[in-house]
């Protein structure tokens, strides 16, 4: 094994304040459209968690905003543009999710410093960072003050698209928060990519990497 | 003409000769008059008083009604009309060729129709905004009930602050149960207590230029005239407090005890005005005509193909649909309660099922700007047809998309239950294989 620092300090400031509050807003947003269901808090009290973690994680994307456009790293969040090479590559790591893990398969990516993901996570965190993150902040800024964007939410067709959009990416998170937390229990051991993503190494087998980049 | 068809000739002949009879008994009173009475006769005012104070002198009139004719010569003395005189308003009579020998009035209506003109021969402002009131809409709609000055000013009685107080204030004639509502209501009871600030009918609705408030948001800005701190003040607790100032009228929280509904107003984008009733729309279903096999009022997809119709490719004035949170009556409208008894627990509005959202209408403008509201199906404030059609008007939880409930927990199920089988499987596999881990990367 090999340990590797990986994830800078501002990275994992930004990751832990990331997950806490996506945590926070999937929560206090389930109160918020299931109040008389769920009564865990007043729908006021759950409106105004709701808004404060949304600018922390306003805030907070900015944060990684400018250490990746700062930093060399940001080659991980650049789409691939070998797309044959990236499709071989995504079916591989899907391959081993759906049968490899289960007969002890190794992991066909191997982490670097500029390669830190696989394929299906390089589409995934491009997608939720530079799309579906930036939407859900836009459309809550919006939700927060309908009246003082009542020009913006009427152009794109009112209050409803903008709350419908707002409740779809809501959706894909309450998939994706349990998905992430899960998958991230498949590293050499349960906590080891906990650990990396707290202290900042990976600690990773020597060799090349299946998907053909290191 | 009319009841020239419809009654007998002897009815008519018996008209002619009451209508000899009153010119003959007239001449007789007015001869005693000047005999007994000079120095009241003296004058045209006591002239005319000289027969007019006769009790129970009334015309009989073509419509079956009769006109009174008796004026109370004490009120009139003590009217803000005294000074005017008679002939200061009568100006079209005449006294040798008074009382008419062929009847000139047709009905009582029909005579008060026309003393309007000489009311706004001095009041002219006042009658100008009576002409912009939905009084005066009503009126040229030929409603008869719709009240012209003389229903509100007792014309040979009118004195200065009566229409302003409490208890003489004239809209309670025609309106008694809204201003039932009123007088139990803070604003009444502190009127009543005698402070002046409190509103009385006029101070929201206008004096003469008599509007419904009701109407889109003009019942916020009529709250706001006195209560010009309310937005700041709710400020301080209420999220969003602007946005719940344009969509949830003040009674819809203020009368607790109100049934609330949801009044979805079809809405000129260019006129900023409510379209008008009379272009004609189809599919509606009034709310009073429902009955148990009456469809339950608009549907959603009807609503949505209503929409796409008045907003066809060509049209410039696009119809939107402005929605509000309403109380369902004016009598509720007029319940207002101390504010510390007004609605706090957003949950009222933000629960699935609430009360407020499971009644719908739809409005368009009536004469003067009086809403004409027509039944909707509620579902159409949860159809995902509603993203579209009513796409302004939207409460978190409480008219939430009912589709996207179903992806909600689809999302949950779908996230919690790959971690629980695949982990599952994960554990299973590598008990009965007995294979080292050899899995490093996080998802």
């Amino acid at each position: 094994m090999q340990r590797i620092y990986i994830h800078a300090l501002p990275i994992r400031i930004w990751h832990w304040i990331n997950a806490f509050s996506c945590v926070m807003l999937a929560l206090t947003g389930l109160q918020i459209r299931y109040v008389g269901t769920i009564d865990v808090v007043t729908f006021r009290t759950a409106v105004m968690v709701h808004n404060v973690f949304g600018f922390i994680v306003v805030a907070n994307f900015f944060l990684w905003l400018s250490y990746y456009a700062l930093s060399d790293k940001r080659v991980n969040y650049l789409p691939n543009l070998q797309v044959a090479r990236f499709i071989r590559g995504a079916m591989r790591q899907s391959e081993f999710y759906a049968f490899g893990v289960f007969k002890g398969d190794p992991n066909p990516h191997r982490v670097t410093k500029y390669h830190q993901f696989n394929p299906l996570q390089a589409m995934t965190y491009q997608a939720l960072m530079l799309v579906v993150l930036p939407i859900q902040g836009i459309t809550g800024i919006l939700l927060w003050n309908l009246t003082g964007f009542a020009g913006i939410v009427a152009l794109v067709g009112g209050v409803r698209v903008v709350d419908t959009v707002h409740v779809l990416i809501f959706a894909a998170f309450l998939f994706f928060i349990p998905f992430h937390a899960y998958l991230s229990t498949m590293g050499h051991t349960p906590l080891a990519d906990y650990k990396a993503m707290w202290d900042g190494y990976e600690e990773v087998e020597e060799g090349e990497s299946a998907d053909g980049v290191e | 003409m009319e009841n020239d068809v419809t009654k007998p000739r002897w009815c008519g002949w018996i008209a002619l000769r009451l209508r000899a009879i009153g010119v003959v008994v007239c001449a007789i009173v007015l001869a005693l008059g000047w005999t007994v009475r000079p120095a009241v006769s003296a004058t045209p005012d006591g002239q005319c008083l000289t027969c007019h104070t006769v009790p129970g002198l009334e015309m009989p009139l073509p419509d079956g009604e009769k006109l009174p004719l008796t004026i109370p010569a004490d009120s009139f003395a003590h009217s803000i009309h005294s000074p005017l005189g008679c002939t200061g308003c009568h100006t079209d009579i005449s006294l040798p060729t008074h009382p008419a020998a062929v009847p000139i009035i047709k009905s009582r209506r029909e005579f008060s129709l026309k003393m309007v003109q000489a009311c706004q021969t001095c009041h002219t402002q006042q009658f100008n905004d009576w002409r912009t009131s939905v009084h005066a809409a009503l009126v040229s709609q030929g409603n008869t009930a719709a009240p012209v000055c003389t229903n509100c000013h007792s014309p040979h009685a009118v004195q200065k602050g009566v229409a302003e107080a409490i208890d003489t204030v004239p809209c309670r004639a025609c309106h008694a149960a809204i201003f039932a509502a009123y007088s139990d209501s803070v604003h009444g009871i502190l009127r009543r207590g005698g402070m002046r600030q409190a509103p009385l009918c006029f101070s929201c609705h206008g004096a003469h230029a008599v509007h419904v408030p009701s109407e889109m948001q003009g019942l916020k800005d009529v709250c706001l005239r006195c209560h010009k701190n309310a937005v700041e003040e709710h400020g301080t607790w209420l999220p969003n407090v602007a946005l719940h100032f344009n969509v949830v009228s003040c009674p819809a929280c203020h009368v607790p005890s109100a049934h609330r509904r949801v009044d979805l107003v079809l809405f000129n984008s260019t006129t900023q005005k409510a379209i008008p009733d009379q272009e004609g729309i189809p599919n509606f279903v009034r709310p009073d005509a429902s009955s148990p096999t009456a469809p339950p009022g608009l549907d959603p997809q009807t609503l949505f193909t209503l929409l796409q119709a008045l907003n066809r490719p060509g049209v410039a004035d696009k119809t939107v649909v402005n929605g509000r949170l309403e109380v369902s009556t004016a009598v509720e409208a007029h319940q207002i309660v101390p504010a510390e008894s007004a609605i706090r627990d957003c949950a009222t509005c933000h629960r699935a099922g609430a009360n407020a959202f499971q009644s719908v209408v739809i409005s368009v403008a009536g004469p003067g700007g009086i809403p004409v509201h027509y039944g909707a199906n509620k579902d159409v404030l949860n159809s995902a047809f509603s993203i579209a059609s009513i796409g302004g008007f939207y409460a978190i939880g409480g008219t939430r998309i009912t589709i996207l409930d179903a992806l909600v927990v689809l999302a949950l199920l779908g996230g919690f239950g790959f971690a629980i089988v695949h982990g599952s499987m994960r554990i299973l596999f590598r008990h009965f294989l007995k294979h080292p881990r050899q899995d490093q990367s996080k998802g």
